[in-house]
């Protein structure tokens, strides 16, 4: 019977342990009459605090993170529907990256850096690091594009 | 864009060691940003506090609670950011 979950649960991270927590609220105080009325009078400021789960809900934690999927497939992925993408488990030369184009260079730089760095060249690795870093940031601000519309002089107002 | 072309263009001869810079370079990639997202459930139990969080974890999106009150939805819990005063519970 959970209700509100947003609200009444919280978690901490420590480590690979999650700590839940179902978060209580509540008066603290006794039941006076006052002008008629019945109130609570509170005895302390808030009694609002933590405690563990109070019900079992089968697969009630959902948790969503980033992780190494399906890194390496064997159709091309800019042509094909992601979900018919095959992953190969071990891969070779000619297996596909299961990334868009910009992240696969952004790749090629970081394998130029690696190799540089093998050869004891960190300033060529520093560079090809750049624009590694570039290129994924690039990548991410493809997708927030910002479109504003302006009135003319014309609109209703 | 295969691996092959991928060592081409970085020049690299070593197939074994390309793989590994690949993996290596989308494990960074995914710890700064989302390609794809991973789900994970698992069963909240009554009295219980702690829970792993899955191994294969770069980065943690979120956390969220199943609302059975409100169509089974699952709704994105907040994150505590200070140490509760409990650390270890030897009698849960």
């Amino acid at each position: 019977m959970s209700y509100q979950t947003n609200k009444s649960f919280a978690y901490y991270h420590q480590g690979k342990i999650l700590e839940l927590y179902r978060i209580t609220t509540g008066i603290d105080g006794v039941i006076d009459t006052i002008g008629g009325y019945k109130v609570v009078v509170p005895s302390s400021s808030s009694t609002s605090g933590i405690a563990y789960p109070d019900e079992t809900i089968v697969n009630g934690i959902r948790v969503e993170y980033t992780a190494l999927v399906e890194p390496f497939v064997v159709e091309n992925p800019e042509s094909t529907a992601y979900t018919s993408l095959t992953e190969v488990t071990s891969p070779t030369e000619l297996s596909h990256l299961n990334l868009n184009r910009i992240l696969s260079l952004a790749i090629v730089d970081y394998l130029r850096a690696m190799m540089a760095e093998r050869e004891g060249n960190l300033e060529q690795k520093e560079y090809y690091m750049r624009h590694f870093h570039k290129k994924v940031s690039k990548n991410e601000s493809n997708k927030n594009k910002i479109y504003i519309a302006q009135s003319s002089s014309y609109a209703v107002k | 864009m295969t691996i092959l072309e991928i060592m081409e263009r970085a020049n690299s001869r070593d197939t074994k060691l390309a793989i590994g810079f690949i993996k290596d370079a989308i494990t960074q990639i995914q710890s700064s940003t989302d390609i794809v997202t991973k789900v994970e459930k698992q069963t909240l139990t009554k009295g219980t506090r702690d829970y792993y969080l899955p191994t294969d974890m770069i980065s943690l999106k979120s956390i969220s609670i199943l609302d059975t009150e409100d169509d089974n939805k699952y709704k994105r819990i907040k994150r505590i950011t200070s140490r509760p005063n409990v650390v270890e519970d030897t009698n849960p």
